[in-house]
């Protein structure tokens, strides 16, 4: 459910959260809210992500065995539980990475060409 | 690693955690705590969504689910008690009714018979085409059966059996044992064997050695008590010293449920070349490899060439080869279908009907359901709880359905008794139980799918604010009004079927029998063994036990005869003219043939047409006299008068004496009142010789009622020959009916189907018509207002139910006509396309449609257009 007074913003496209989860994690472990802040400013505050649906996706990767995550101490002393990336996670992300640009690309020049 | 889950409360710790993380970073920004809070919430979105999600992704979800289903099932049912009673008790009758058919159906045309390998075991039978007479399944001559043994290379054994009742006279009242004499390879070709003992030995099976015996379980456990040492003893049957060999295992029966012992059937010399008389049971086992289809070509080139050798008795004589369960079922197989089919159709009307009653309770949950929706409950999840509801109604069905089954198949056994092959192994075994389970949850699945997609296709807004007005009214009516001309047409079929089984039925009590059966006893009373080996020493017995019959008080007359009738049993023979061509092979003429008495006419008030009776003056000594039927007179003496003609038995070259016949009779329904009469020759007792004359079937004729006298029988007889067992005392009422137990079953269940059917579709119409009215109140009220009369408003609703019955009527007259195509074996007398019959059940169904119109319609006209047109 989005909220009216959050300027529009774009939201993510299917299965692109995965990826930039893994990408986020490869900096170092990180808990869901800091998962979620990263995201959103890195992207200049340009993507949404709803904050309810990192769960369920952090869930998954977990069960997939790309993260792992165990309870900590968060910077501003809170318990949080922190995501790291496994290895097979960090060649997931490789390959991820590699077909999202193809695929950005690819759109990209089609846009181009009609825009043209 | 899937089952070291994280628990529930951890994720909310996690959750918990984050808001209070992104709540502090708000702070930071200058927010108040209450708005940072609230910030927090709105970023995250749906907390318990997410909650959800996380929840559902768990393997072990579904069994949560299921629980909890179930438990909001048994809620919602237990909140309404009169609507699950009335759900589950229909369900429970469809149910009930259908597992009895089926469990008969199983028992009947599927189960394989308890014996090894059975479906390897087939029937071999004379198939005779003849000019004179034709018989698919005859009965093998000794010759045939002797030759068909050792010659054929299809079977791997071939055995021949026939009936044979025994006399046992001992300590106390002489009884009567049922049994069968056995060709050697009998229990081999059963593959079973003795429980105890032995079973015969080939040299055993041979005239001079073959006094020994093979008994029932049951009459070891009866009559020798479970003796150890049984085996060895002696028992005396008609007469002669028979040694116990061996004992079978309980439940081994072969033919016949009643049978309690074998003897060898030891075929003489002479006999097994005998090919003239047919009256051996011939059954063998399939070679392993070897289809039916290969053992009916081997034996058909066999009966070519055994044709070739004995024209006289082989002309036109084929071979059957017929599976033994077919053999069995087939005679039952078409009626057990087609009460299948209708208890079928019972079953769909129930459905048909529990879906209307969905309908009805989803209208009054479609908020509720909106409202869960709303809430965010997944679709998918709200289709899963309404399946539960109607699969656990489904479920409670079966239980007691299948309770109900429990109990009619006692009914069942008593009632198919006598004409249901293997009754006595109806039972609920498990794969009736699985049949059952099976239609309960496709029911379910049936019932419960119209309101649950319903439910899924309804827009959750519109259901939200749409008031008090529930939506999705029209669609559910028309389905509703669907789903009563589905019932209407349904139950029309069935109707049509028991419509076409009482006219059938009441066909059949008015058949004339050719005997007045009113007023009757008979009973059976066999004079074998030692002291009546000679044709005098039977005579004199007839001669003397009738005359104490007769000086019995409330007798008017009595006589003895081979067989009665309607107990399809019945010798043939073959006979040649005086005076005309001699006929050709196969071509000789046949008639049945009984050997009666004297007054046997007249005991049973068969109407003597010309000539005389019998007299006990009818001896070896005089001239042989016949007495013939009227079917006779037609088919050989059609322009002349019979009487004073003669012919012998067998072909022109055999050597038998001249017959006259002396008297023409009326015909008599010998085998069925079904069956029309044939040809039949009656002898005189003393003049016919061979023992399978011996009189068996004794018939009284009374004043009054005939079981009166029915105890003093055994008296009688026994003052003459104390030794002889009395058996089947029964008056030839019960006989008659009990040649008809079948229809009377067929007709029974049928009408019990339609009744069931008639009182579910009603309960339909009227439901519907209720339902109608209570959404048009407004509109009637209107009506009324405007000036409409009360009984427009009448005419409107009956119409409207009117329209309804008639479109069911024309759907179920086109599906009877098919259905009742299936029934042309079950029904006499009467054709399945039976004008009357049709014309009959439309007029009935349209009266129950305009009495289930009654009551809704008296509550349109009685509307208060003032309290109609302020409603709402």
């Amino acid at each position: 459910m989005s909220t009216r007074e959050d300027r529009e913003r774009l939201e993510l496209l299917q299965g692109t959260l995965d990826l930039l989860i893994l990408r986020t994690l490869i900096f170092g472990s990180q808990h869901g809210q800091g998962i979620a802040r990263t995201i959103q400013q890195t992207s200049n505050e340009e993507l949404l992500v709803e904050h309810g649906a990192l769960y369920p996706a952090l869930q998954r990767l977990e069960e997939r065995g790309w993260i792992s995550a165990k309870w900590g101490i968060s910077s501003n002393n809170r318990k949080a539980r922190f995501y790291s990336l496994t290895v097979a996670g960090r060649k997931q992300l490789g390959k991820e990475t590699s077909k999202w640009k193809r695929l950005a690309a690819a759109i990209g020049r089609i846009l181009e060409a009609q825009g043209g | 690693m899937f089952w070291r889950k994280r628990n529930t409360s951890d994720f909310r710790d996690e959750i918990e955690s984050h808001l209070q993380m992104e709540t502090e970073r708000l702070r930071e920004q200058g927010l108040t705590e209450d708005d940072a809070r609230a910030a927090a919430r709105r970023a995250f979105g749906n907390v318990t969504q997410a909650q959800e999600r996380f929840y559902e992704s768990r393997r072990w979800l579904w069994c949560d689910h299921l629980w909890q289903d179930l438990r909001f099932a048994l809620r919602m049912l237990s909140n309404s008690p009169g609507f699950t009673a009335t759900v589950v008790l229909t369900l429970a009758f469809g149910i009930g009714a259908s597992t009895a058919i089926f469990s008969a159906v199983y028992t009947v045309l599927l189960k394989a018979l308890p014996y090894p390998q059975a479906n390897r075991l087939v029937m071999v039978y004379e198939n005779v085409q003849l000019p004179t007479y034709q018989n698919r399944r005859n009965t093998p001559s000794p010759g045939n059966f002797s030759d068909w043994s050792v010659q054929n290379t299809v079977f791997e054994n071939m055995a021949a059996y026939t009936s044979r009742s025994f006399n046992v006279a001992g300590n106390g009242e002489p009884m009567r044992l049922e049994g069968e004499l056995v060709s050697a390879g009998f229990f081999s070709t059963l593959r079973v064997n003795a429980n105890l003992g032995r079973v015969f030995s080939p040299e055993e099976d041979r005239p001079g050695n073959s006094r020994v015996l093979v008994i029932g379980d049951a009459l070891w456990r009866g009559t020798f008590a479970s003796d150890p040492h049984v085996l060895g003893k002696k028992i005396f049957l008609d007469d002669q010293t028979y040694v116990i060999v061996g004992v079978m295992p309980p439940g081994f029966h072969f033919p016949d449920p009643d049978d309690q012992l074998w003897a060898p059937l030891a075929l003489s010399p002479d006999e097994r070349i005998n090919h003239g008389s047919h009256y051996l049971n011939v059954f063998a086992r399939l070679k392993p490899g070897a289809t039916i289809a290969q053992a009916q070509t081997q034996m058909n080139l066999l009966a070519r060439r055994l044709t070739e050798l004995y024209p006289d008795s082989n002309t036109g004589v084929a071979v059957a080869v017929v599976p033994l369960l077919e053999d069995i079922a087939g005679p039952v197989r078409p009626a057990l279908l087609v009460l299948l089919g209708a208890v079928g159709l019972v079953l769909l009307i129930i459905c048909a009907n529990v879906a209307s009653l969905f309908l009805a309770r989803a209208s009054a949950r479609y908020r509720e359901i909106a409202v869960r929706v709303a809430l965010g409950a997944g679709r998918g999840r709200m289709m899963r709880q309404l399946l539960t509801e109607s699969l656990l109604l489904a479920l409670l069905g079966c239980v007691l359905g299948v309770l109900l089954a429990h109990w009619s198949l006692g009914a069942l056994k008593i009632l198919a008794a006598t004409n249901l092959p293997r009754a006595e192994e109806l039972s609920l075994s498990s794969p009736v139980l699985l049949f059952s389970l099976a239609i309960s949850l496709a029911a379910g699945v049936i019932f419960g799918i119209s309101p649950a997609s319903g439910a899924n296709r309804g827009n959750v807004q519109d259901a939200l604010t749409s008031g008090s007005r529930e939506s999705g009214v029209a669609s559910r009516l028309r389905t509703r009004s669907l789903l009563v001309v589905l019932e209407t047409a349904l139950g029309f079929v069935v109707v049509i079927g028991a419509g076409l089984l009482v006219r059938s039925f009441l066909h059949i009590e008015q058949v004339r029998l050719g005997f007045q059966p009113e007023g009757l006893l008979t009973f059976r009373v066999i004079p074998r063994g030692e002291k009546y080996s000679q044709i005098s020493e039977r005579t004199l017995f007839y001669e003397q036990a009738i005359e104490k019959l007769r000086a019995l008080s409330g007798v008017k007359a009595a006589a003895a005869v081979t067989f009665i009738p309607l107990t399809l049993a019945k010798g043939r023979k073959g006979f040649t003219i005086e005076g005309r061509p001699p006929s050709g092979p196969g071509q000789l003429p046949m008639a049945g043939y009984e050997v009666v008495t004297p007054e046997y006419f007249q005991t049973m008030r068969i109407p003597l047409l010309e000539g005389r009776d019998f007299s006990w003056s009818d001896s070896p000594e005089t001239q042989p006299a016949v007495i013939i039927n009227e079917s006779m007179v037609k088919r050989y003496w059609p322009a002349e008068n019979p009487l004073g003609k003669r012919f012998h038995q067998a072909g022109p070259d055999d050597k038998f004496p001249w017959m006259t016949i002396v008297g023409v009779v009326a015909d008599v329904r010998e085998f069925s009142p079904t069956v029309e009469a044939e040809p039949v020759i009656y002898f005189p007792t003393a003049q016919f010789t061979y023992t399978n004359g011996i009189l068996r079937d004794w018939v009284v004729r009374t004043n009054g009622d005939p079981e009166r006298i029915a105890s003093s029988v055994p008296s009688a007889i026994w003052s003459v020959d104390k030794n002889l067992p009395v058996t089947r005392i029964r008056t030839m009422e019960e006989v008659r009916s009990m040649s008809l137990a079948g229809q009377r079953m067929n007709l029974l269940l049928f009408g019990l189907f339609a009744g069931l059917a008639l009182v579910l579709a009603t309960i339909g119409i009227y439901g519907v018509l209720a339902y109608s009215v209570s959404l048009r109140m407004r509109e009637i009220g209107i009506r009324l207002a405007l000036g409409a009369r009360r009984t427009n408003v009448l005419r409107l609703v009956i119409t409207q139910g009117m329209r309804l019955a008639a479109v069911g009527i024309l759907l179920g007259l086109f599906g009877s006509l098919a259905f009742t195509r299936l029934m042309a074996g079950m029904i006499y007398g009467v054709s399945s396309t039976d004008p009357l019959t049709f014309l009959a059940v439309a007029a009935l169904v349209v009266v129950v449609a305009v009495a289930a119109c009654y009551i809704p319609a008296r509550r349109a006209m009685r509307v208060d257009p003032v309290e109609a047109l302020r409603y709402e």
